[in-house]
């Protein structure tokens, strides 16, 4: 599942493709109007490391465990390569929530990549509710490769609470 | 002796002796209502340097860019209290390089807000003079004068300053200034809280708002003494186009929150890019914000400690983030 949406998703946040840019008018529900799902399926972004998160989806995907399929994911070497930018940028393109997640601290395959990542993150988060986003749309943690199965619950959660809040209306970002 | 006496004896003294080849100081404008960066490169031309509550422009900025300019020049520089914190900053990330340098530290008292000014009066404003430390005496064009109470129209960072005299100068401008009556054991936010205050829905549509009218001049991040990315810059890349030249209120702060970030650790709050916006965008709502968050999760203020690392060019394992 992973490996056939991860060149999609790209395309759809870094602004190759229009065609997969997302319909701002598509009579969506109002930020935050709870129990609302409008009209379309919401649309999430999913930045994942290469060397855990990513394969831990791989995991889920070996192990048949359901998930929803709202998930594009975008495969980069390591979280310390995630650039907040990543997830602004996806937010303005029309993403309806944007998941990070990477390697457990003391995991990285580059020593201390994540260890630098989670600072960012941190702020990130803060800095992403500053601008009237709401708590539920963005989320960063950590799945190892062998945690096919925290993969699915994580994204389970994530795309349940997204969906409860509906399609995402950004009007400022 | 007057600071202003300081400032021209510390100017000259440098030139005169080759420690420095330009020192860069503030100079009145068309008329005694503004005030402008100064170049000095003559020992005979120090006497127009001048040192009032108008001297609001940060020039830690002109040593930000191929530092030093030309190669191998000494500059010397003023800097006020916040102006100290940014050229801490560029040190600590030894992006500037201290033996180039002589920095003259300037104690403040509060710089005054132009466009305060502005707003109070019908006409153009010819001349600001300052009779009595506290007070101020504008002329405008049509020959009108007012009193105003310097605090009353002081810059709004200044009335939350927790750093009146420089963190790091080689000569000092005069005797420190008093430290404020409030307390400044730890830093004051209340400029944000109204809007953290504010609903994700009116949050959403204030800044929509705000940004509408952000022309993407730039002069916030050619004016800010901590982004240098001159060469490089995300928010002028065209391969990949990361910010788009379409002007609208979504690419706009998309720019200003890739500034924000690139910024954070760095970024004291020194408000050159409030005073440097054209269309009055309240950029203080980001920054200030961002310092908050900083200083809540780190304790780390920006510029403060010569031996420090900004909190994202290091890591902590002990740190507690995440689940």
């Amino acid at each position: 599942m992973a490996d056939q949406t991860t060149t999609e998703a790209s395309g759809a946040v870094l602004g190759a493709a229009p065609g997969a840019a997302l319909d701002p008018a598509t009579g969506a529900a109002a930020p935050g109007q709870a129990g609302s799902t409008g009209d379309r399926p919401v649309k999430i972004i999913g930045i994942v490391c290469n060397w855990c998160s990513y394969a831990g989806a791989d995991t889920a995907g070996v192990g048949r465990f359901k998930q929803p399929a709202n998930m594009r994911l975008i495969r980069v070497p390591c979280t310390g390569r995630i650039d907040p930018l990543f997830a602004l940028k996806a937010f303005q393109k029309g993403a309806d929530g944007v998941l990070i997640s990477g390697c457990h601290p003391g995991d990285c395959h580059y020593s201390e990549g994540n260890y630098y990542a989670r600072r960012k993150f941190e702020l990130l988060e803060r800095m992403i509710h500053h601008l009237g986003i709401p708590k539920e749309r963005f989320k960063w943690t950590w799945v190892s490769a062998s945690e096919g199965q925290r993969w699915q619950q994580v994204v389970t959660k994530f795309v349940a609470g997204v969906e409860r809040l509906g399609p995402r209306e950004g009007r400022a970002l | 002796v007057s600071r202003q006496d300081h400032i021209r004896e510390f100017a000259a003294k440098a030139l005169g002796d080759g420690r420095v080849d330009y020192f860069i100081g503030w100079k009145q404008a068309y008329n005694s209502s503004e005030v402008i960066p100064a170049f000095v490169k003559d020992p005979a031309e120090v006497e127009q340097l001048v040192w009032n509550p108008l001297c609001q422009h940060n020039l830690v900025t002109f040593l930000k860019r191929n530092m030093p300019d030309p190669p191998g020049a000494k500059i010397g520089v003023c800097v006020k209290g916040c102006d100290s914190r940014t050229l801490v900053a560029l040190l600590q990330e030894e992006l500037v390089d201290k033996e180039k340098l002589y920095v003259v530290g300037v104690p403040c008292d509060g710089i005054v807000d132009r466009r305060k000014l502005e707003k109070e009066l019908a006409a153009e404003m010819v001349d600001i003079a300052f009779p009595d430390k506290g007070k101020i005496v504008v002329t405008t064009r049509q020959g009108e004068t007012k009193e105003f109470d310097q605090k009353a129209v002081e810059l709004d960072v200044c009335a939350r300053c927790r750093y009146p005299n420089p963190l790091y100068a080689d000569d000092t401008a005069g005797p420190p200034e008093a430290e404020p009556e409030y307390d400044i054991t730890k830093p004051d936010f209340g400029d944000v809280a109204a809007y953290e205050a504010l609903t994700d829905g009116d949050k959403q549509a204030l800044l929509e708002q705000i940004y509408s009218t952000c022309v993407r001049c730039f002069a916030c991040i050619n004016v800010c003494p901590v982004c240098f990315c001159w060469d490089k810059c995300v928010n002028r890349s065209r391969t990949p186009e990361i910010v788009s030249q379409k002007v609208e209120p979504k690419e706009n702060l998309l720019f200003q929150m890739v500034h924000m970030m690139h910024v954070a650790g760095r970024c004291p709050s020194c408000g050159a890019c409030d005073r440097a916006c054209p269309v009055e965008i309240p950029l203080y709502l980001l920054h200030r914000k961002m310092n908050k968050e900083l200083y809540d999760m780190f304790r780390f203020e920006p510029g403060v400690k010569l031996d420090e690392k900004p909190v994202f060019q290091v890591f902590d394992l002990k740190d507690q983030f995440g689940d």
